[in-house]
């Protein structure tokens, strides 16, 4: 099997880790709605994030779209927020973009590994908050300035945070698991 | 700690509708609201009206969504607030173009040395602006908040997949809805796992990087745990062929006679707020009486 037609497969493995990814996503979310970690002013922190971006980058693009897409779903509809699809799509590309480093990445473990891990999660967290936030201007009739200080800006500061500390502790510990599923 | 659903059976006419009918209705009211872009108040207040009707005829209890419409009132009152102070260009709020009398203004502060001159003027049409958005958001919230409260999680994924989404993609959405409450139990035994070998996490000292540190050794474990029960669920699919087949599913939704009135009504919303928009009759509208207000 080639490397590109891995990455794009989408079969029982991404079938189950996508609704995995989702579950533990909206699980997590939810607990930090509930029991919110301190902040400072407008930016929360949301560990969730961290979760979201490994499993993007350990199982595939379509892993993590679902897991962003559906994740979100879930975690509004546990705290009872409601249904919103434009932070649903900016969460399924928040999982999406970090899941085309699955064929780069050989060890979850080393320096490189980790680089890309993290690079192409903030890239990811980047492009999915601005596509909420800016679609945010065609509801609520924010100009573009309101939609990056009020929205963008703070989700990208509290998640850039999360994942720089934990998507390299999670990523260590896949490596263990991984090497002793022989997968 | 116990996940559970905010869903409820209630014998109410918005949970009667299909949940199909439910997700297209809402898609619609956006859409009219948003791709139309109606700015006048007098469109919109018809559509709000409408809206909160049906959220009222969900009788969803005050104390269970008490918590969603602060945060949304707190939000908007935020980005509203924030918006009259920076916006300026760009954007849908050049709708706001001319002037407009003064409704209310700040004192002129100069900033001492570098003679900046600091004063915040609210003309009435930017307060009216800031009417019409707060009307606008709070219509898309009563549209959205109901949705979890209304649906059944466990027919999502036959929602979608009756929607048009491949089986695979929807069949991935119902298992992710039914792996939560395990998900809940894993994490609530990790929690006492890590207390029991003297992980606090009430008094946690440092910074807000500490912090976030001190979360992975309750997220490390349940995130690894799903990943290791996750191959064996793919290995009891593989072997029960899981995907070779078109799938069939439990339950079977129908549209009844409502869905296409509700589907009817949220498409003719739809097209006649495009029709609107081209004619031009949707533009920001400020009524006299309130322009009267201002000096």
């Amino acid at each position: 099997m080639n490397e590109r037609s891995s990455v794009w497969k989408f079969g029982t493995r991404e079938v189950v880790y996508g609704a995995i990814g989702a579950a533990l996503y909206g699980v997590f979310s939810w607990i930090t709605n509930v029991i919110p970690l301190p902040a400072a002013g407008n930016v929360t922190f949301r560990p969730a994030v961290a979760v979201l971006i490994f499993f993007g980058a350990a199982f595939g693009p379509w892993v993590g779209l679902i897991a962003g897409l559906v994740g979100n779903t879930l975690g509004d509809a546990l705290t009872g927020w409601g249904l919103y699809w434009n932070w649903s799509v900016g969460n399924g590309l928040m999982g999406f973009i970090p899941g085309l480093v699955v064929a780069m990445i050989q060890d979850y473990r080393s320096g490189r590994g980790i680089g890309l891990g993290i690079f192409y999660g903030l890239l990811g967290m980047a492009v999915g908050m601005l596509f909420a936030s800016l679609t945010e201007m065609l509801t609520s009739g924010i100009d573009i300035n309101t939609a990056l200080v009020g929205y963008f800006l703070p989700a990208f500061i509290g998640n850039a945070v999360v994942i720089i500390i934990l998507v390299p502790i999670l990523f260590v510990a896949y490596q263990a698991v991984a090497a002793r599923r022989g997968r | 700690m116990l996940v559970t659903w905010k869903y409820r059976p209630r014998d109410t006419f918005i949970q009667r509708l299909d949940p199909r009918t439910r997700l297209i209705f809402m898609f619609s009211v956006i859409l009219a609201i948003t791709i139309g872009q109606i700015w006048d108040i007098r469109f919109i207040l018809p559509i709000t009206a409408l809206v909160f009707a049906l959220y009222f005829s969900a009788r969803i209890e005050w104390r269970d969504v008490r918590r969603a419409w602060v945060f949304i009132i707190i939000l908007v009152v935020f980005i509203i607030g924030l918006n009259a102070l920076l916006s300026g260009r760009g954007g849908p709020a050049e709708v706001l173009s001319g002037e407009s009398p003064i409704l209310w203004q700040t004192p002129a502060l100069i900033v001492p040395l570098v003679n900046w001159k600091i004063q915040i003027t609210i003309t009435t049409a930017r307060a009216f602006f800031a009417i019409t958005q707060i009307v606008r958001m709070l219509t898309m919230a009563a549209l959205a908040i109901p949705i979890p409260y209304t649906i059944d999680p466990s027919i999502y994924g036959v929602t979608f997949r009756q929607m048009g989404l491949p089986d695979k993609a929807s069949f991935s959405m119902d298992l992710a809805f039914r792996f939560v409450p395990t998900l809940g139990r894993d994490f609530s035994i990790t929690v006492d796992a890590q207390r029991a070998r003297g992980y606090e996490m009430e008094s946690v000292k440092g910074g807000i990087i500490n912090r976030i540190r001190r979360i992975a050794p309750l997220i490390v474990p349940v995130t690894m745990q799903s990943v290791v029960t996750g191959e064996e669920v793919v290995d009891a699919m593989d072997l029960r062929a899981f995907g070779v087949h078109p799938r069939t599913w439990l339950k079977t939704l129908h549209f009844q006679t409502r869905d296409y009135i509700m589907i009817g009504l949220g498409l003719a919303l739809l097209v006649g707020a495009v029709i609107l928009t081209i004619l031009g009759y949707a533009d920001f509208w400020v009524p006299q009486w309130w322009l009267d207000l201002g000096h």
